[in-house]
C-alpha cells in the first residue's frame, strides 16, 4: 500500500495534547534546508509506526512522534527552530 | 452521509475551517480516532457531517449506529491555520474535493453569519450529483457555486465534466491581482493538483490554504 501523505493539519490534535497549545499555524524552520513553512504546510506521514514530519522542499525529516502505552516520545531533531 | 449535533461539555467557540477529533473505546480498551471538519459556523450548535468509509473502524458507527445521548470522546477545536474568520475583505475562492466541502460550507456559513461582504466562490469537484454534499444548503449561502463533476453528469448538465486542471482553474479564480485568499481541501492529490495549478496562474503560495485528508474512517 502506497503510504499516505497528508500534512500538520492531520496531526493538530495531537499537538495540542501533547503541547498544550494549537500548532498547526505555528512555523516551523527546516533543520537541513532552512525552509519555514507553518506546521499545517508540513508533509505528515501517518501509515509508519508512529507520525513522521517531512520538510515540502527538502524532504528531511524535521518530527518523529511515536506513542507508547503510558508515554510519548517526541524527536525535534530536524527542526532548527518552532515559532510559538 | 449524515450531519451529528454535539452537545460537548466545556467546549468553546470554534473557528470555521477548524476540526476535531472523535475517540472511540471499545470494551476492550481498543481506542479509533479520527479526525472531522466541523461542519457548523461559530455561534451555531457543533456540528460534524461524517461520509461513511466502507471498511471504517469510526464512520459506520457514527452514521449508522450512534444514536440522541449515545457518549464519545471528542478533543477540540483543533487548527489555527486552515481558518477564515470573516474579518479581510480580499475574495475568497473556496476548492473542495468530495467531503473536503465540509469545513469550506462552515467558511460559507461564517461569511453570510458575520454579513461579510467578501466576494466568495466556491469550486466543487464531485464524482455525481448525488454525491454532493449540502447540495439544497449551499444555494442559500449566497455565494457563488461552480461544479465540476468528474464521473457522471444528469443529462441536462452545464458545468464541467472533468477533473480540475488549470485551464479550469483559470475560468473559475479570481485574478491574481485582487490577492485572494484560497482554501482547497480535499485527496492529497486533489489538493496538490489544486495548489499547484493556482501557483502557475500566479498566486503566491502564502494566499493558498490546503487542507489534506485520507479516507481512514
Amino acid at each position: 500500500m502506497e503510504s499516505r501523505v497528508l500534512d500538520g493539519n492531520a496531526i493538530g490534535g495531537l499537538l495540542l495534547e501533547l503541547f498544550g497549545t494549537d500548532l498547526t499555524a505555528a512555523p516551523c524552520v527546516c533543520g537541513t534546508c532552512g525552509a519555514r513553512e507553518e506546521m499545517a504546510r508540513l508533509d505528515v506521514y501517518v501509515d509508519c509506526p508512529g507520525v513522521v514530519v517531512r520538510c515540502r522542499h527538502c524532504t528531511n525529516v524535521m518530527i518523529t512522534i511515536v506513542q507508547g502505552r503510558s508515554r510519548t516520545w517526541v524527536d525535534l531533531g530536524g527542526t532548527r527552530a518552532l515559532e510559538l | 452521509m449524515r450531519t451529528l449535533e454535539l452537545d460537548a461539555d466545556g467546549w468553546g467557540d470554534h473557528r470555521a475551517g477548524q476540526h476535531l477529533d472523535v475517540r472511540l473505546t471499545a470494551e476492550d480498551g481498543y481506542q479509533a480516532e479520527r479526525s472531522y471538519s466541523i461542519a457548523s459556523a461559530p455561534g451555531e450548535p457543533l456540528a460534524i457531517t461524517v461520509e461513511r468509509l466502507e471498511d471504517g473502524e469510526v464512520s459506520p458507527y457514527l452514521v449508522d449506529e450512534v444514536r440522541n445521548g449515545d457518549v464519545f470522546e471528542v478533543r477540540g477545536p483543533i487548527g489555527g491555520y486552515f481558518v477564515w474568520d470573516g474579518d479581510e475583505p480580499e475574495p475568497v475562492l473556496l476548492i473542495a474535493g468530495g467531503a473536503g466541502v465540509v469545513p469550506l460550507a462552515a467558511i460559507a456559513r461564517q461569511r453570510a453569519r458575520v454579513g461579510s461582504k467578501a466576494p466568495m466562490r466556491l469550486l466543487y469537484s464531485s464524482r455525481s450529483w448525488k454525491d454532493v454534499i449540502y447540495r439544497d444548503q449551499l444555494e442559500t449561502f449566497g455565494i457563488e457555486l461552480v461544479y465540476t463533476l468528474t464521473r457522471e453528469q444528469p443529462p441536462d448538465w452545464k458545468g464541467y465534466a472533468r477533473r480540475i486542471d488549470d485551464e479550469l482553474l483559470s475560468e473559475v479564480a479570481f485574478p491574481a491581482a485582487e490577492s485572494p485568499r484560497v482554501y482547497v481541501c480535499g485527496s492529497t492529490h486533489f489538493v496538490d493538483a489544486a495548489a499547484d495549478g493556482l501557483v502557475r496562474l500566479g498566486y503566491d503560495p502564502m494566499w493558498v490554504r490546503t487542507e489534506r485528508f485520507g479516507a481512514t474512517g
